[in-house]
């Protein structure tokens, strides 16, 4: 017999690969489901998951639209001293706004021992806000950040920012 | 790393694979219902009012390709009782679960699942889960385990199942010998399927201690549909040989379903009888919800003795999901 322990545990965690699955559940097909206990089922998880592979390709096309319309802000700018194109940080007083836009921002920063105070995160994040205040000047959510590393030189890095202007 | 730490852990680590495998070949589906039921009960003179769970149910089904026309496919279900929490003790009990393999040349599939005897009834019992359930009166309505199973594909409309059932050392004949063969129990069906009508022919050899036959018919006509079963069956014991029949039919007006059904069988070896007769209406509030009222009467008659009748009236809502 399961302890009273036990049966919240299993619960727990089987409405938690529930919830976890419950994306799947959202987007699945028109499945009804007693369909689940009719002679044809095997018929019925066949046709409805060729569904879900059609919407699968719809939404990997709607992604690729949307990475589409995201605009990168970096690499067709300036050459640094680290030999990265990067695009200038806007200066002040040229305040944009892009409803709905999406872009993505870098700024390289460096954790190594002997870099300098202007290589720091801190001073990467500052240039990633302005950059940010200059195309939505009406505010932005951020969408993702993310980190990768600066091939050149070990312990230096890229933080990205990829945000989305607000929609007035 | 305590429980809670490593259930959270798990749940975590499938949601990472979950969402890893988003774009890839991998469609899980959850899918389930809730059917609650407030039911009075006259059972001989003698009323009660209950909450019912009928068989509340949390599934996951889905395929995976593994080449082109080649698929894994997996059904795992288990029963949520609404009512009370308690599944005979349990939090989840076991429904319908198996794998397999899906191909050009059928399923080879396996698990614990309802017979093929059972899945060719192909609801024509429209009270089913309630009192008026036909498991209540009719041999045959059988969840098995260790079952081994191919379904063939539908050529035509036709299609087939037949499953074979390990005795694993229990005495499934009845002739006093432990059976540990691959085949100890078997069980059949042939459908045809087609526009309107079904039609099943579907067996059970050693299941559930019963040799059963039985027919199946659906046929629908515009917001009618019409249901007809009948059936043969013994125990392997000689101590019962039925056979009885079952009819029912629904009658759809807009939002409104109206039902019946009515089933008898009898014993041959001892003259017993059992009867059940059920009415009832589903209203569709949604696509995925209905509300229902349902009355039901079943009786076993037994010779030289008082009929044991159970009559039930109940209102009750189902949400699918």
């Amino acid at each position: 017999m399961m302890n009273s322990t036990d049966a919240k545990l299993w619960s727990g965690a089987f409405l938690s690969v529930a919830m976890l699955l419950s994306g799947a559940a959202n987007s699945s097909c028109d499945f009804d489901t007693d369909d689940a206990d009719g002679p044809d089922f095997l018929d019925k998880i066949i046709q409805c998951e060729k569904q879900q592979g059609s919407r699968d390709k719809s939404a990997k096309t709607s992604r690729a639209n949307n990475s589409a319309q995201i605009t990168k802000l970096y690499g067709d700018g300036s050459l640094t001293a680290s030999g990265i194109i990067e695009r200038p940080v806007a200066a002040a007083g040229t305040l944009n706004h892009h409803a709905n836009q999406s872009f993505v921002a870098r700024q390289p920063y460096s954790l190594r021992p002997d870099a300098k105070f202007e290589e720091s995160v801190t001073i990467a994040i500052q240039k990633l806000h302005l950059e940010m205040a200059h195309y939505c000047a009406r505010g932005w959510d951020m969408q993702r950040q993310w980190t990768e590393p600066n091939g050149q030189q070990q312990g230096d890095f890229f933080l990205h920012y990829q945000f989305r202007c607000a929609g007035t | 790393m305590n429980k809670l730490a490593l259930s959270a852990a798990v749940a975590a680590a499938v949601g990472l694979a979950s969402n890893s495998f988003a774009d890839g070949p991998i469609d899980g589906t959850i899918y389930g219902k809730i059917n609650v039921s407030v039911v009075n009960t006259d059972e001989n003179s003698s009323d009660k009012w209950k909450l019912n769970s009928n068989a509340s149910r949390l599934g996951v089904k889905g395929k995976t390709k593994i080449t082109d026309g080649l698929y894994a496919v997996y059904k795992a279900e288990f029963e949520i009782c609404v009512d009370d929490g308690d599944c005979k003790g349990q939090t989840f009990t076991q429904r319908n679960i198996m794998g397999g393999i899906r191909g050009s040349f059928g399923t080879v599939w396996a698990g614990k699942h309802d017979s093929p005897t059972k899945l060719a009834q192909k609801k024509i019992d429209l009270f089913n889960d309630l009192e008026g359930d036909i498991k209540n009166t009719f041999e045959g309505e059988n969840r098995v385990s260790n079952i081994i199973a191919y379904t063939s594909p539908t050529v035509s409309g036709f299609s087939g199942t037949v499953a074979m059932i390990p005795g694993e050392g229990a005495d499934v004949d009845g002739d006093g010998i432990d059976d540990t063969g691959l085949s100890d129990g078997v069980s059949y069906s042939l459908s045809y399927n087609k526009d309107n009508l079904y039609l099943a022919v579907a067996g059970d050899q050693d299941v559930d201690s019963q040799d059963l036959v039985r027919m199946v018919m659906q046929y629908k006509m515009d917001n009618l549909k019409l249901g007809a079963m009948y059936q043969q069956n013994e125990d392997n014991q000689g101590t019962k040989d039925e056979s009885g029949f079952f009819v029912s039919a629904a009658y759809k007006m807009d939002k409104t379903t109206l039902k019946a059904q009515y089933g008898f069988i009898e014993d041959d070896v001892d003259g017993d009888e059992e009867e059940t007769l059920s009415l009832g209406a589903d209203y569709k509030l949604s696509k995925n919800t209905k509300a229902y009222i349902f009355y039901t009467d079943n009786t076993d008659s037994e010779v030289d003795s008082a009929d044991d009748e159970a009559s039930s009236f109940g209102v009750g809502m189902e949400h699918k999901f």
